[in-house]
């Protein structure tokens, strides 16, 4: 018989994700593959443009079968590997069979401190783990080209 | 190299990121998460299928909102007003997931119960709602707005006999406003919000 766990991880997906203005709430970038498909780096191709913006708003579209009691998420980006900075978030319950959306607001650094875009190119990757408690349940890599 | 391994440099991250989601490092800091917690607001938005919520929740945060469909478990998203950072919870409101709704009463500090003001068949339906959420101990003195949206329709309803119909008159132990919106237009939605920043909960 199947551990919860694994009920857990067989019942869950994400989605899609994306990156907006947060200003205009137009998209810069969608990713519509399943991101939680665990040992593969996912790409995404975002326009240069988005380092102009005063924030940027990032989604992610999430589904479970089963119910979770302490759903969390841990998400780093990671530059050439290192933690420039992570974030927690909490959702608490997820509802069986549910789908769902969380998304966040990025404030753009002041333009004096921000990274050209041909260093960041290819050498972020935004990592985000999933958890019910302390079960990681899913983690998806998305690696940045700014185009 | 060493100046990019700040996180303030690095346009995903930056520095004001962390009063949304706090970072481990940054709990040691009590007396600076105290001052946050005052200015992120958590609000929770309720009410019956197709009441309009995550359409006020994507007008919120000026998306395009021709694509909403039925929710079938939780949006969430960050939007900022009046200078408060608020985490806006919109739960579906079908049926079978408004037994879930109490799941995400914990730390609530406005309630938004959303109505749609040309649906008069079930506004028994969406008061009675409303008025179980009002007994509910987790929700105690969590002040209300009620928007009153879909205006624009033809046989809506006014915001005042909304009122009228959820017995809002008769609310004694917290604050409460009633807004008309038009959720798909944003006409009346941030008026709501600015009301709801502030009447941040009285501990």
């Amino acid at each position: 018989m199947p551990s919860r766990g694994e009920d857990i991880l067989k019942g869950f997906q994400v989605n899609w994700m994306n990156l907006r203005d947060a200003d205009n709430g137009k998209i810069l970038w969608q990713g519509n593959e399943d991101l939680s498909v665990p040992d593969v780096e996912h790409e995404a191709r975002v326009p240069k443009k988005i380092l102009r913006c005063r924030a940027v708003s990032r989604e992610i579209n999430f589904s479970s079968a089963e119910p979770m009691e302490r759903f969390r998420l841990e998400q780093k980006v990671l530059f050439k590997g290192r933690c420039l900075e992570e974030w927690f978030f909490e959702f608490g319950f997820v509802i069986p069979n549910s789908t769902n959306t969380w998304q966040s607001l990025i404030q753009a650094a002041p333009e004096s401190q921000m990274m050209p875009a041909n260093i960041l190119n290819g050498n972020v990757v935004i990592e985000t783990k999933f958890f019910d408690d302390d079960l990681l349940v899913s983690t998806s890599r998305v690696r940045l080209f700014y185009v | 190299m060493s100046e990019y391994i700040d996180g303030t440099n690095c346009p995903w991250i930056p520095e004001k990121q962390h009063n949304m989601l706090k970072s481990k490092q940054s709990t040691q800091h009590y007396s600076k998460s105290l001052i946050r917690l005052r200015s992120k607001l958590r609000l929770l938005l309720l009410g019956l299928d197709n009441a309009g919520k995550t359409t006020i929740l994507k007008s919120l945060a000026s998306e395009d909102i021709t694509q909403v469909t039925p929710t079938q478990g939780f949006n969430i998203k960050s939007v900022q007003s009046e200078g408060f950072k608020l985490n806006v919870w919109d739960i579906g409101g079908a049926r079978k997931i408004r037994p879930y709704w109490r799941n995400y009463f914990e730390n609530t500090d406005v309630l938004i119960y959303v109505v749609d003001s040309a649906d008069i068949k079930r506004l028994e339906e969406t008061g009675q709602e409303l008025s179980e959420l009002l007994l509910e101990e987790k929700l105690r003195g969590v002040p209300l707005l009620v928007y009153a949206n879909k205006q624009d329709l033809g046989h809506a309803v006014t915001a005042a006999e909304i009122a009228e119909g959820l017995g809002l008159h008769n609310i004694k132990d917290r604050d409460w406003q009633i807004q008309s919106c038009i959720a798909i237009e944003g006409k009346g939605v941030k008026e709501g919000l600015e009301w709801a920043c502030k009447n941040i909960k009285r501990k």
